[in-house]
């Protein structure tokens, strides 16, 4: 078990999301079904590290790595 | 309470749609609509409605209004503000309203987010689930009679994709009575915003563990992540994408070349039989050289708009498009844009003004504003005559450079030019446009599903609808003042023209057709518009051009092509047996001082760089000034490509003179 951010996950991991320190970004992600608790999986990462395909449930979510730093998640 | 009580449907009914993004919310309005909706704008925006109607049974007639999706009350785009301030709005009482919400039940707890919300409005409301087909393949079950009971509201399991459900809606809807509302989640309890948002999953949560049965895994994800493992690859990703646009470009060019051709002889004999039934006169001469030639210049461009829409909107719908958008982001991000820019860049290829109306996708306002300002500097379709023409001119058709044809090559790199163009202005306006709003590039990818053919249909019928009327109207409006500008004149010159060719057409002998052509080259040349290219020729000099070059841009604003029509009328002068083409006789010009030949290589690439810069599209400023809501940015697009294409042009003149 460790504490991280979801941008040092790589293609495959997958974590619990434990919170997101943003508070617009976290508007967007929650209503997006990404909210603490929830399994994170690491689908894709786009040439150049950036974006990052994210599955939730049964929604892929792209986001950029600079929002995936701020999301903070514990590594399973 | 009150809504209750006053809440009865006598004949007429108002139907708000309402749904997450691709839950499948324009599948269901098309369902009930078909083509019988119209595509507007909300008031002050330019975010599309789209408003429908239907007949729900014998009595009633149902009026649909579309609104953008949105994954929750909270607004974070120009088009999630629309949804929220047309819910909010308490002041339409004309006739009574339903809300119907749209979930995805095969990805329930988060399209319930925004039905919980809606009930908490205390309007009525009705639950439509969407894709029970896949909820089925998934081996799942819905309780649908507990879901109600839980929501307090009505809910009908519909799968819009093959129109199934709709008849079960209809009949809720038409017996339609007002529940008594139960707050979903009471807002003075939570917090803030975010603690609301998760005291609704949890309740959410629940509901959805008493409702959903679950006999087997979910597969469709499955297929989802192998197709991605190859089209977002790093290498094949790109290279199918590649392909993609090659395959596009060709069918845009060549398939639409028929149609176009069709379309461009359509007008000329109906111009004809038009000019012919009706008595000479001015009317005649307006309504044949003005408004027909103007309505004919935008027509034909439908065959390659309603092509690219086809591909877009395929791309759009198996949900594509947005895995190109992944993959290009990190290159755009670097320029002020963002992934989703790519559609809209590609699309200016073809013409800039659907690729600008499809700008509309991309959520943040500043990277949406440099999107539109760079897209009219790539090379579209409507330059291509241009370049063919001038190219042929100065090089001639068998020279070679490395053993490939260099007229080729000179085409290649006029579409270069206006690719680096394009985003060295974005590099460059991301540093001069202020914005607060942050950039995300938070985009949902949907499953790959396959097309919606009455969906591509529709939308293809829509887009070709918006470009013809709100374009056509402004094109018009021009088209009718260049024709004044080109065929008066001030004082008499004009008459004096008239009345010397009037002996020479008297003449039984005389070539007919090849007087005419010449009167109205000479008639061009004192008219008003002919006046200006003399009166802006010192101002054009420097760039290697002369005043009947000037015409031709002035004339071009109409529509790039243009120029090829106006240098035909002007240059018929002095060619006696009239069997020049307009080729031989632009290279035969020289000028009447020096002697020199007009259309020398440095007035040819002038020329050249001058048409890849410049915005000399009508229908382009009209869609900007829609897109943006205002004059203010169309007139600093034109003001700085003018800019641009006018320092370009000089530097190229005076290096190669």
């Amino acid at each position: 078990m460790s504490l991280t951010t979801l941008a040092t996950c790589t293609t495959g991991e997958s974590a619990k999301l434990q919170g997101i320190d943003d508070e617009q970004l976290s508007i967007q992600l929650f209503c997006m079904g990404c909210i603490p608790g929830e399994i994170i999986t690491i689908e894709r990462i786009a040439p150049f590290g950036d974006p990052i395909m994210i599955s939730v449930e049964d929604s892929f979510i792209s986001i950029r790595k600079v929002d995936a730093e701020k999301m903070r998640i514990e590594k399973i | 309470m009150q809504v209750a009580e006053k809440f009865k449907i006598e004949d007429k009914v108002r139907i708000v749609l309402v749904g997450n993004p691709n839950s499948g919310k324009s599948s269901l309005f098309n369902a009930l609509t078909g083509l019988n909706q119209r595509v507007g704008n909300f008031p002050g925006v330019t975010v599309e409605k789209k408003i429908g109607h239907f007949k729900v049974n014998d009595k009633i007639k149902a009026e649909i209004i579309d609104l953008p999706g949105t994954y929750s009350l909270s607004p974070r785009s120009e088009d999630e503000q629309v949804t929220f301030d047309y819910l909010n709005d308490s002041n339409r009482t004309d006739i009574p309203e339903i809300i119907v919400v749209i979930a995805d039940a095969s990805n329930l707890k988060r399209n319930l987010l925004l039905a919980s919300q809606l009930i908490d409005l205390e309007k009525p409301t009705i639950l439509a689930l969407n894709m029970m087909d896949i909820v089925e393949r998934n081996k799942q079950t819905i309780d649908i009679d507990l879901m109600a009971k839980e929501f307090g509201i009505p809910v009908v399991p519909i799968n819009a994709r093959l129109g199934k459900g709709t008849e079960q809606l209809k009949d809720i809807i038409s017996s339609y009575k007002v529940p008594p509302f139960k707050k979903f989640v009471d807002n003075h309890e939570t917090k803030d915003a975010l603690d609301n948002t998760l005291v609704r999953y949890e309740k959410i949560k629940r509901i959805i563990n008493a409702c959903l049965t679950s006999n087997g895994e979910t597969k469709t994800a499955l297929l989802t992540k192998k197709i991605d493992k190859v089209l977002t690859h790093k290498v094949f990703g790109y290279l199918i994408f590649l392909f993609t646009l090659f395959i596009i470009f060709q069918a845009i060019f060549s398939w639409s070349s028929i149609p176009m051709d069709l379309i461009e002889n359509g007008f000329l004999v109906f111009g004809n039989w038009l000019g012919d039934v009706l008595p000479q006169g001015i009317l005649n001469d307006l309504l044949v050289n003005g408004v027909l030639a103007g309505l004919g210049g935008i027509v034909i461009f439908i065959p390659q708009i309603a092509l690219l829409f086809t591909f877009i909107a395929i791309l759009e719908d198996t949900g594509y498009l947005s895995r190109v958008s992944f993959l290009m982001d990190a290159l755009l991000k670097r320029f002020g844009l963002s992934g989703r820019s790519i559609i809209p860049l590609l699309g200016g290829a073809a013409c800039a003004v659907p690729a600008i109306m499809s700008a509309r996708t991309i959520s943040n306002k500043k990277e949406r504003l440099l999107t539109i300002f760079i897209t009219p500097l790539i090379s579209c379709s409507a330059r291509i005559p241009v370049y063919t023409l001038i190219i042929a001119l100065i090089i001639p058709a068998d020279q070679q450079l490395w053993s490939f044809n260099l007229q080729g090559i000179v085409m290649m790199v006029l579409y270069l030019l206006g690719f680096i163009a394009a985003i060295a202005t974005s590099w460059v306006m991301k540093r001069l446009v202020k914005s607060d709003e942050r950039s995300h590039f938070i985009m949902e990818l949907p499953i790959y599903r396959s097309p919606r053919w009455s969906n591509v249909g529709i939308t293809i019928v829509n887009k070709v609808k918006v470009f013809l009327f709100e374009a056509g109207k402004i094109i018009i409006a021009v088209s009718i003042i260049l024709w004044v500008l080109s065929s008066y004149g001030p004082g008499e010159e004009m008459a004096r023209i008239d009345e010397k060719y009037q002996e020479m057409i008297s003449n039984p002998d005389a070539d007919k057709s090849h007087i005419s052509e010449q009167m109205a080259s000479e008639k061009l040349e004192v008219s008003y518009a002919g006046h200006i290219g003399k009166f802006i020729e010192p101002a054009i000099k420097p760039l290697g051009f002369d005043w009947k070059i000037g015409i031709s841009i002035i004339t071009s604003f109409a529509a790039r092509e243009v120029f090829v029509g106006t240098m035909a009328t002007l240059y018929s002068v002095g060619d006696e047996e009239n069997t020049a083409s307009i080729k031989e006789k632009m290279a035969r010009a020289t000028n009447p001082k020096t002697g020199e030949k007009v259309y020398s290589r440095a007035t040819g690439f002038s020329l050249l760089i001058f048409y890849a810069f410049a915005l000399q599209c009508m229908a382009t400023v009209a869609i900007v000034v829609k897109e943006t809501g205002g004059w203010k940015w169309p007139i600093i697009q034109l003001l700085y490509m003018g800019a641009l294409a006018y320092f370009s042009s000089l530097i190229v003149y005076q290096v190669f003179s």
